[in-house]
């Protein structure tokens, strides 16, 4: 018998697989132009067409819905509930995935919030600004999340352990948490993962758009450049509200009512 | 640059310039690969088709992350991959991917006996088999470096393993497939 190895290799060049797509010729018209392109050069949307029917084309008109968005992701076989312009996908499943067992020890690590700062240290690390509802006054606890394990703009978490009338979540063990976060639009996205039994409502909050999603448990995600989900981000939250402030993505938690909710968003400076 | 194919580095530097010529080049040259890798994951022609496609798009947006001069199957393969198991988490399906033989395959340039065709053709039956009753890890690795021959650090950012990994489980699956072959008799 030759040797297994290389009965192995002549075997792989006999294996039935199934025909390869021609994906170059396929590739949508929609695609976003990258930054640093230069002119002058062949562009997509000149060079291809595109077959009706096709899943590319449910792409290309997710893209085109989704171009104040700026981001480009395709949906394929997911169910997508709404693409909306905060920056985040939502998706509705039938069966929400079983995150993480939540390690034991502070609540950073438990919840994957990164490294404990203060407001001011974290504020220093960003190029955004960090707005504070103050409407629960200063947080008692501040996280930040910076790349790799964060998203490329980095991610800040407010901790509000007990505020009177918010009772504390079994979720998280605490009332509150606000958590903000901006990526390059085009290199990260955010999802936002709903089961059978959470409701998602649009709302508008001093001209933000928002979305208020309550009911059963939801996860929220990020996914990287590389396509990475970052899972040690997936973990399930309680009701949020979630909104666009100006390009940054702040989402609210809590056993909140959505008025509570609300209010707090109304107070965001 | 007619008469030799334009290598990779000149490709992204072209697609990183945003000429998307050369992205389709890029497609092109790693469809086949990138397809593959994602069939043996998710065993779905149509999910891979999904997961090569979207693959293909992430990495034409992180283009300006890749590093000149830096081997671009592997990055490629990640990130093709990742959406292959993605896709597999998001359907809670098991992995259930069974190889099977091309029909009329005639290896070599010689044609055999019809006797030593038939004694060839049930050793690769037989192995084929064995390698498809193989674990999931097993037949992953082994499908990824000896099938889809991708090398060492390309079959660890396919299955999302340290290259050292790699080479251990490599080494395991090898050793279980050499005792069932002699545990399990000819025919």
């Amino acid at each position: 018998m030759a040797d297994l190895e290389q009965q192995l290799t002549a075997l792989g060049a006999e294996l039935d697989w199934p025909a390869t797509p021609d994906l170059a010729t396929r590739l949508p018209t929609y695609l976003p132009a990258r930054r640093g392109g230069g002119g002058g050069e062949r562009r997509w949307g000149r060079a291809f067409g595109t077959t009706a029917g096709h899943r590319w084309a449910l792409v290309a008109a997710a893209l085109v819905i989704a171009l104040a968005a700026l981001l480009a992701y395709a949906p394929a076989r997911d169910a997508i509930a709404n693409w909306v312009n905060v920056h985040v996908l939502f998706q509705r499943v039938n069966e929400m995935p079983t995150p993480s067992p939540q390690p034991p020890g502070p609540l950073g690590e438990r919840l994957g919030l990164g490294a404990q700062t203060r407001l001011a240290g974290a504020q220093k690390q960003l190029a955004w600004q960090i707005a504070v509802p103050t409407s629960l006054g200063q947080p008692d606890e501040v996280y930040l999340q910076l790349p790799p394990d964060g998203p490329s703009q980095g991610e800040v978490t407010l901790v509000y352990s007990t505020r009177p009338g918010i009772p504390v979540s079994g979720q998280t063990g605490v009332a509150v948490l606000v958590t903000e976060a901006r990526g390059a639009v085009d290199q990260d996205f955010f999802g936002k993962m709903l089961g059978p039994g959470t409701t998602l409502e649009s709302v508008t909050v001093a001209g933000h758009e928002g979305y208020w999603i309550a009911g059963s448990p939801n996860a929220f995600f990020f996914i990287d450049a590389n396509g990475d989900v970052r899972n040690e981000t997936m973990r399930l939250a309680t009701n949020t509200l979630i909104l666009d402030d100006g390009g940054t993505v702040v989402r609210i938690e809590g056993n909140l009512t959505k008025a509570q909710a609300l209010q707090i968003a109304a107070s965001l400076a | 640059m007619e008469g030799r194919p334009e290598d990779d580095s000149e490709l992204f530097a072209r697609a990183q310039r945003g000429d998307t010529g050369a992205y389709e080049e890029i497609v092109r040259r790693y469809q086949q690969v990138a397809f593959r890798t994602a069939y043996m994951i998710t065993g779905s022609a149509a999910e891979a088709e999904d997961a090569a496609q979207d693959g293909f798009m992430k990495v034409y947006r992180a283009l300006d992350r890749f590093r000149a001069g830096s081997p671009p199957r592997p990055w490629l393969l990640r990130i093709v991959a990742n959406e292959a198991r993605n896709r597999v988490r998001s359907t809670q399906r098991r992995l259930g991917l069974e190889l099977r033989l091309a029909e009329g395959f005639r290896p070599g340039d010689a044609a055999p006996s019809p006797e030593a065709a038939s004694v060839v053709a049930e050793d690769r039956d037989r192995l084929l088999q064995l390698v498809n009753a193989l674990g999931d890890e097993d037949r992953l690795v082994i499908t990824s470096r000896y099938f889809l021959e991708l090398s060492g650090e390309e079959t660890a950012a396919a299955l999302g393993i340290p290259e050292g990994t790699v080479k251990s489980r490599l080494s395991r699956a090898l050793a279980r497939l050499r005792t069932r072959l002699e545990e399990v008799p000819r025919g």
